[in-house]
């Protein structure tokens, strides 16, 4: 194989191609990328067996062919090199790049060993429109779990509702709720996924455009296509928590308050909460929401928000990250936080949006 | 096929791959494999994703297939399918927020240890119990919020332990994913000596000290033992530290138990410490309806008390309640006061007068109109050997004591003598029915 192109386009798209390539992986091969010269354009394949990238750059063909290169060092030598006409080209068993200057070889493993990332991208189900993944996802992925033992609640529920989707994330100690008005295909059959949380937080790194949704045959691989990138992740074969169970239907306070105030109070108490377990109470009174933690080895501090409560005043504690995570994924400012007791769960929502739900499980505290 | 069957294929299968290859690729591709059946000439196997089959046919295909064709001894098509097979079901502990609603919060079966009878609603209370079962309520409403630790103490049977299980009960009726210990201090005490002998104090500590209800029934037998008390206080200060709630009950109060180190029993005392005195007359005869009921009887209100007036202690009442129902329905009666007396007079008659060794002796003595001290004598006359005799034969039939035991009430005679009369009497009675005529007076008058 035999091509050219100008660098500074190979080096926009390499560093993302990385967020497939595990450090750890066990297998040679998989450290590798898989190069494809065809039709006018390089395809350039990564993939950790969990998810998997492809994106494509046009190019110069000169001979077509395919071949996989350490992509290490490949994505460093590419990122070093200054804008100028890149030739790449395969030697035998080894692969060269050539600019004016310099000239490097690298090994190559055989492309016939590298797996595929996908067979067919199947049936499309939606069409998602980069605002919504940008500003809408960001406030429900952060709350899904790591923890690889509990596959359902390391992915993102999505439901098909009647008009677009219900995006759900839980680690078991906190639930983000979103509804959004994507337009679903026709025809798509209504059901749910829970798709990796990793596969969207990529998602959410491209930056690119309006985003197509496709469902792989056999319903085990969703593939998201943006521009010239696509994504590939394995869907989640298990049960999802039963989320509707859990959101109160009621509430005996509820305050009105600011976000960046609140999150400002929170960051405050974080510091003397962190040796203290991270506990952060809230004290709702009339005029305002006051935050508190202490640790007896730090101090203590109280930082008063000002907020409107309808209800009766209240108490309730929870692990400053947690309520870090919400105040800080979310862009609106009005926001409503409900409660009924110390022991329930709490929910934050935003004024005038009943799209959006978090709900967080507090902590219980002595006194 | 069944599924162990297919596991056990799999697994030979899975062994020889695990030589074959690379250590990184085995644990890579083939460790969340699983084969999921096996038709005809068709197996399918299972593997986590499409990426990881797509591997795992370019390159192993066909050692796989060469596997199957060997195990099973025909040629088999092997077909992937993309599934994740999950190791067991996972558990809901770390995730809290479903804790309740996960599961549908419904108790299975009752707490191990607790009578699922024992309960609030089936409990009898009047002025004598009535502060302990307010405070046992209160308590199992607001757990580890109210009076912590609750210690309840009084006598024998005046339902200490129905209050401390109808506790553990309601609380688990309305949230059975609490946690609930609910044991004696005996068993407690055999737990902490069995952890400690098997080295697994950790696991023994974990259990008890994640508990929110903790419930210890006879406290009081932990005096003396200091291990044991000091295991307690440190569980103890811990479940208080996190709010939960700790239950005790003892036959005094915490301050009178002897050899109690002096920090535990001004734990004990920490909370509320509330008596439970014995049942007056009215409360018994409540009980007493109460578990009529429970037998599906109705008992009439002066049956229910003329058993109570006779009956002292609380749990005898039931054992003469079953005797009563037990009496009326053979002799297809009502249970009426008249039968009712009848029935506890037998009983009490008989319990004043348990049968004993030296009875049957006696018995035996006076109707052949010799001295027990001839009977137990060395003399070997032939009137006192069939006295002696009888005595054994009914000594073992009534009273089944061994030929031993039987020897040495009878004068320190040996086993085998006793073997021998008793064996001789036997055939007799078979045989002679004047001998049996004589037995028969003998034990008419036993009773």
């Amino acid at each position: 194989m035999k091509l050219s192109m100008l660098s500074e386009n190979l080096q926009r798209k390499i560093s993302f191609l990385n967020h497939a390539i595990s450090t750890r992986s066990q297998l040679p091969i998989l450290l590798n990328y898989l190069l494809e010269a065809r039709q006018g354009k390089l395809f350039i394949c990564a993939t950790d067996l969990e998810i998997g990238i492809q994106t494509e750059i046009p190019a110069n063909i000169e001979e077509e062919g395919v071949i996989t290169i350490p992509a290490k060092t490949f994505s460093e030598l590419i990122a070093t090199l200054s804008q100028e006409k890149t030739t790449l080209q395969t030697r035998g068993a080894s692969f060269d790049v050539i600019t004016q200057k310099s000239k490097t070889s690298f090994p190559t493993m055989s492309p016939e060993d590298y797996p595929k990332l996908y067979e067919e991208k199947g049936e499309k189900i939606a069409s998602l429109p980069q605002k919504v993944i940008q500003k809408e996802l960001g406030k429900v992925i952060f709350a899904a779990g790591i923890d690889t033992g509990r596959p359902a609640l390391s992915g993102i529920y999505m439901k098909k509702q009647k008009e677009g989707f219900l995006f759900a994330a839980t680690d078991g100690y906190r639930l983000s709720l979103k509804n959004t008005a994507v337009e679903k295909e026709e025809g798509a059959e209504d059901g749910s996924l829970i798709v990796p949380a990793r596969v969207f937080k990529e998602l959410m790194q491209l930056k690119e455009e309006d985003v197509d949704v496709f469902i792989a045959e056999g319903k085990n691989q969703i593939i998201f296509q943006a521009g010239a990138t696509i994504i590939v992740g394995r869907l989640i074969d298990a049960q999802y928590p039963p989320y509707e169970r859990i959101i109160p239907l009621d509430h005996g306070s509820k305050v009105q308050f600011d976000r960046e105030e609140l999150q400002k109070a929170v960051k405050i108490c974080a510091i003397f909460a962190r040796e203290s377990a991270n506990i952060i109470r809230f004290s709702l009174r009339k005029n305002s929401l006051v935050v508190s933690a202490n640790s007896p080895s730090v101090g203590d501090n109280t930082v008063d928000v000002e907020a409107t409560l309808t209800g009766e005043e209240n108490e309730i504690a929870f692990n400053a990250r947690y309520l870090l995570d919400v105040l800080g994924n979310i862009e609106e400012n009005d926001m409503l936080f409900e409660m009924t007791g110390p022991l329930n769960p709490g929910v934050f929502k935003i004024v005038n949006d009943s799209s959006y739900l978090h709900l967080i499980m507090p902590v219980r505290v002595q006194g | 096929m069944d599924d162990k069957e297919k596991k056990r294929v799999w697994d030979t299968v899975l062994t020889v791959l695990e030589a074959e290859v690379s250590k990184a690729n085995f644990l890579t591709l083939f460790k969340s494999t699983a084969l999921l059946s096996l038709e005809e000439n068709t197996a399918t196997v299972a593997a986590p994703s499409t990426m990881i089959i797509n591997l795992i046919q370019k390159r192993y295909l066909s050692l796989i297939h060469k596997m199957l064709k060997d195990q099973l001894g025909k040629d088999v098509t092997v077909i992937f399918v993309p599934k994740t097979i999950q190791a067991e079901s996972v558990s809901q502990k770390d995730a809290p927020l479903f804790a309740g609603a996960t599961e549908a919060p419904k108790p299975i079966g009752h707490l191990p240890r607790v009578r699922p009878d024992y309960t609030f609603q089936n409990m009898a209370v009047s002025s004598s119990n009535q502060l302990a079962y307010i405070s046992a309520t209160t308590v199992a409403k607001n757990l580890g919020k109210m009076y912590n630790p609750l210690f309840i103490y009084g006598p024998v049977g005046v339902g200490k332990t129905h209050l401390m299980q109808a506790i553990a009960n309601d609380v688990y009726q309305k949230d059975p994913i609490k946690k609930i210990i609910y044991i004696t201090s005996e068993e407690f005490t055999n737990e902490v000596v069995e952890a400690i002998r098997t080295n697994q104090t950790h696991a023994m500590k974990k259990r008890f000290r994640s508990a929110s209800l903790l419930i210890i029934d006879d406290v009081q037998f932990i005096a003396g033992k200091d291990k044991i008390q000091e295991e307690l206080f440190h569980t103890f200060n811990i479940l208080i530290d996190h709010g939960a709630q700790i239950v005790l009950s003892s036959d005094r109060p915490p301050s009178e138990i002897q050899k109690l180190e002096k920090r535990l029993s001004s734990r004990f005392s920490g909370g509320l410490t509330v008596d439970i005195e014995t049942p007056d007359f009215e409360l018994k005869t409540a009980i007493l309806l109460i578990k009529a009921k429970k037998y599906g009887v109705e008992l009439s209100i002066d049956v229910a008390k003329v058993i109570a007036q006779s009956v002292e202690d609380t749990r005898s009442l039931e054992g003469a309640l079953l005797r009563i129902i037990t009496e009326a329905a053979t002799k297809g009666e009502d249970v009426s006061p008249s039968l009712a007396q009848n029935a506890l007079q037998k009983r009490a008659d008989r319990d004043l007068h348990p049968l004993h060794a030296e009875d049957v002796i006696k018995h035996v003595c006076e109707y052949y109109n010799i001295k027990t001290t001839q009977i137990k004598g060395p003399k070997r006359d032939a009137s006192l050997v069939k006295a002696r005799q009888i005595a054994m034969y009914l000594l073992k039939k009534k009273l089944d004591l061994t030929f031993v035991e039987i020897g040495n009430v009878l004068g320190g005679r040996d086993h085998t003598t006793i073997m021998h009369g008793v064996e001789k009497m036997e055939l007799l009675v078979g045989s002679k029915a004047s001998l049996s005529e004589e037995i028969s007076g003998i034990t008419k008058g036993l009773r």
